[in-house]
């Protein structure tokens, strides 16, 4: 075994670990199975919590009541409280929606794909991945449900015996979406739940008072951790990650096909699935490390989720978006080798002729620009200069599915039928209101399960200091 | 031997050795096994890899179940999507073919999906014969840390070469050492 | 318990939506007067046509004038008590407010004339009207039900001059199934068309 200085779990938090060693570790030297298990469930069981987490929590509060505000006046009023008028029928309701979703990606990516890739390094920014994920897909299912104009009837696009005798249009890629997501938000929020079963048993051992041991003991079912136990536990969660990777693509490949099987110019391209998908994970990525950036901090995780964590999900971000910008130039690119005057009036107008303008120049700058500095090692491992091009390219994400829908509806064929489009305070309401929706949903995550997979962490610990290895 | 032991007082449901660090543990199964003990389970905080198998643990019927699962969802899909557009309720819009096969591989692909993923997870779970609020090895000493930093064996008393004592020393001589070796009630 | 919960709401609520609660169906309804079918179809032999004047020319099979009752009830029944709302509507010219019995949502277009020209009873939608002391609904007119004779007309078709013969028995069912496609070819019936959404949602 190899001898590692022994730290109490304080002044292992305490040190700072620069990630310029050629290969920084993925956990904080000091660590035992035990220190382990301290650092990630104290944060549940026991520790006084950080004003961090209060002021996140007030200020989500705030938000989240904006929600049922702006949702009431909606359902009192109707969808023409929004925007949206003819020909800009999906306004924010599509765009939020697409936004939430790619948000979402990023968390199946880091547990699924890197899992079936064997990165270790995600065993730490999995679990808080994966519950960003559901919260994100719960935000972006609201808007189809709220666009509906009549919520309480959304079933009816559920294939179910019903005294009309009619079926859903198969056909119909909006159709392919509500199949997509529901099983996406039902299949990431078992692979979770499932994930969290150890960690909850961890928890129920640790916990202090009764009430608590006997929540976590339910959560956990009954989990005694066997030999056989996790032979199966790893089977299956192989397996789960095995048929998350293609659903993640397939998901938005699908969302993508929303725009791409109508015939408008800008929407009607083949290169949608594959940037979409790219897009997706690029906000993603934006997304965990804007909520793991200040956690970190908050609860001085830093030996757990190390600068090489950081620093490796900026260079994802950094690959994926220079794909993401690789869309945006193939756009261009077809738009003018098309040679149809459609596609080339959609585009010029996109980028210099038409009012929306401002927003595509504003996406390239965040989407594009800003997050060159990612080159650089001293902004990819430095929380703060990281947070900032994170924060621009969340803005960036969302401009760029503004510009999608706004610019090719609001000039399609017909001069007759042009039009313009702004949100009004509602739509902005009911957006800020989802932001709120998911800040709470991460609070009320980070203060009751454990926001790190506890196990994984084990057995990353295990691999650095087991011999024969 | 044991026979005797379902009425007179509280049954001992087996004898459980602790041990600090994964690897010992590993060694320590390897050893009990072929020593000739087949009633035998080791508890950890985490999935050690050849755990299971040096407990003679080597198949699980939880990939089969998934692969049924996933070509059940993927038939379910494709069917009722044939059924509802070419039986059901056939519509002729402008001449095109009812059944209009590719429009149907988006559904029929995550239904596939949503059928395996929710059966490799719930079969884990029913062949771990989870949820179990309770189970008699709970009642072993210090077995709260198996959640985080300690590693069990237990030999059960239901296994054939199972006496008290003999089984006992062995446990207790077995290279590596554990901590402590303790008796677990019912 | 999530998905429990949303099951025991989803059956609650499909429960209410299938029973007479929901669809009206066997309920008789209050109406200003409780006219009985069954006193003047079965006890005085009065044709559907009488009364129901428009259904052979019309989208609508027509609810009788005040004119058309005091046909008769100028000189039967004058002293009843429970006559008092015609014999008002008779003075002043007001309409009698009978209480819909069948009332299709307003984004269904409905044609009385096609449906008897082409062979459909009355009982087979109304069910046997002539035996209602008051009168209620035999059908839910949901649409999965109009669906049953929109794809298989066969099944339900009859002679037109069986139309309005209250007793009729449709034959057996290999029978019923060589009558009835006998005569949808002869009515002309375009089976292939009667699914489209605009036959009925115009």
């Amino acid at each position: 075994m190899a001898t590692v200085e022994k730290l109490t779990p304080e002044e292992v938090t305490a040190k700072n670990y620069p990630a310029l060693a050629p290969v920084a570790p993925l956990l904080g030297p000091g660590h035992d199975y035990e220190s382990i298990s301290d650092t990630i469930t104290s944060v549940v069981v026991e520790k006084p919590h950080p004003p961090g987490w209060f002021i996140m929590a007030a200020v989500g509060m705030c938000f989240l009541s904006l929600l049922g505000i702006s949702t009431a006046y909606l359902f009192a009023r109707g969808t023409g409280t929004w925007g949206v008028t003819i020909p800009i029928a999906w306004g924010f309701a599509i765009i939020n929606f697409v936004w939430w979703i790619g948000i979402g990606h990023a968390g199946t990516l880091i547990s699924a794909v890197l899992l079936l890739l064997r990165q270790d390094w995600r065993n730490a920014i999995n679990r808080f991945a994966e519950a960003m994920t559901i919260f994100a897909v719960a935000c972006a299912g609201m808007f189809p449900l709220l666009h509906l104009g009549r919520p309480w009837v959304a079933f009816f696009i559920l294939p179910y015996p019903n005294s009309m005798g009619l079926w859903p249009q198969f056909r119909s890629p909006l159709v392919w979406d509500v199949f997509a997501i529901s099983t996406y938000g039902s299949v990431s929020l078992l692979f979770w739940y499932i994930g969290l079963i150890p960690d909850f048993a961890t928890c129920r051992d640790r916990a202090k008072n009764r009430f608590a041991q006997i929540a976590y003991g339910m959560a956990s079912l009954g989990w005694r951790g066997s030999s056989r136990h996790w032979f199966r536990y790893e089977t299956a969660s192989m397996l789960l990650a095995g048929l998350c990777t293609p659903l993640v693509v397939s998901v938005h490949s699908i969302v993508s096909f929303d725009f791409s099987a109508s015939q408008l110019p800008g929407w009607h391209t083949t290169i949608f699935p594959p940037y979409f998908v790219a897009g997706a994970i690029y906000a993603g990525f934006a997304m965990v490390l804007t909520m793991a950036l200040p956690v970190r901090k908050w609860y001085k995780m830093e030996s757990i989720i190390t600068t090489r964590h950081i620093d490796n999900m900026a260079k994802v971000m950094l690959t994926v978006g220079l794909i993401v910008c690789y869309g945006y130039a193939s756009e261009l690119f077809y738009a003018w080798y098309s040679g149809s005057s459609y596609e080339r009036f959609m585009m010029w107008n996109r980028i210099w002729a038409g009012p929306y303008r401002y927003a595509y120049w504003a996406l390239i700058v965040c989407n594009f620009v800003v997050p060159q500095l990612l080159w650089i090692k001293s902004v990819r491992v430095n929380p703060i200069p990281l947070f900032g091009v994170c924060m621009f390219i969340n803005v960036g994400m969302w401009l760029e599915r503004y510009v999608i829908v706004v610019t090719s509806l609001t000039r399609d064929f017909l001069p007759s039928s042009w039009g313009t489009y702004h949100g009004t305070i509602w739509d902005w309401g009911i957006f800020a209101g989802t932001l709120g929706f998911f800040t709470v949903c991460m609070c009320l995550f980070i203060r009751f399960m454990p926001m790190v997979a506890i196990h994984e962490i084990r057995v990353t610990h295990h691999k650095n200091t087991s011999h024969g290895h | 031997m044991h026979d005797d032991s379902a009425n007179k007082g509280p049954q001992v449901y087996g004898l459980i050795a602790e041990y600090d660090d994964p690897d010992q543990l590993l060694t320590a199964a390897k050893s009990t096994y072929d020593a000739g003990y087949r009633e035998v389970e080791a508890y950890s905080p985490f999935p050690i890899h050849g755990l299971a198998e040096s407990l003679g643990f080597t198949k699980t019927a939880v990939p089969f179940l998934t692969l049924c699962a996933g070509l059940t969802g993927a038939c379910a899909g494709f069917g009722m999507q044939v059924f509802a557009t070419v039986y059901h309720y056939p519509y002729d819009i402008g001449g095109r073919p009812f059944l209009s096969w590719p429009a149907y591989i988006p559904i029929t692909f995550e239904m596939m999906i949503l059928f395996a993923a929710f059966t490799a997870g719930l079969s884990m779970l029913a062949l771990n014969g989870l949820p179990r609020p309770h189970h008699s090895i709970f009642n072993a000493k210090n077995f709260e840390r198996a959640s985080s930093d300690r590693f069990f064996l237990c030999i059960e008393s239901a296994d054939d070469h199972y006496d008290d004592a003999a089984t006992k020393e062995f446990l207790e001589d077995l290279d590596p050492r554990p901590l402590e070796v303790s008796e677990v009630m019912v | 318990m999530i998905p429990l919960g949303l099951l025991l709401v989803a059956g609650v609520s499909s429960g209410i939506y299938l029973s007479p609660e929901g669809s009206q169906v066997d309920i008789a309804r209050q109406q200003p007067v409780p006219f009985s079918h069954q006193r003047h179809v079965q006890g005085n032999g009065i044709d559907c046509r009488y009364c129901h004047s428009t259904v052979e020319t019309s989208s609508f099979a027509g609810i009788p004038a005040t004119e058309t009752c005091m046909t008769c009830h100028s000189q039967v029944l004058t002293d009843q008590p429970m006559f008092d709302p015609v014999h008002e509507s008779w003075r002043t010219g007001e309409p009698i407010a009978w209480t819909r019995v069948h009332d299709l949502p307003d984004f269904v277009y409905f044609n009385h004339s096609v449906h008897v020209a082409q062979g459909v009873g009355c009982s087979t939608c109304h069910g046997r009207v002539d035996e209602m002391k008051l009168t209620h609904k035999e059908h839910t007119l949901r649409m999965g039900w109009c669906l049953k004779c929109h794809t298989n007309p066969e099944k339900f078709i009859r002679p037109r001059d069986q139309v309005f013969n209250m007793e009729y028995e449709a034959p057996g069912r290999k029978e019923q199934h060589a009558l009835g496609s006998r005569l949808i070819e002869e009515y002309n019936i375009k089976v292939g068309q009667l699914q489209n959404c605009s036959i009925c949602h115009r």
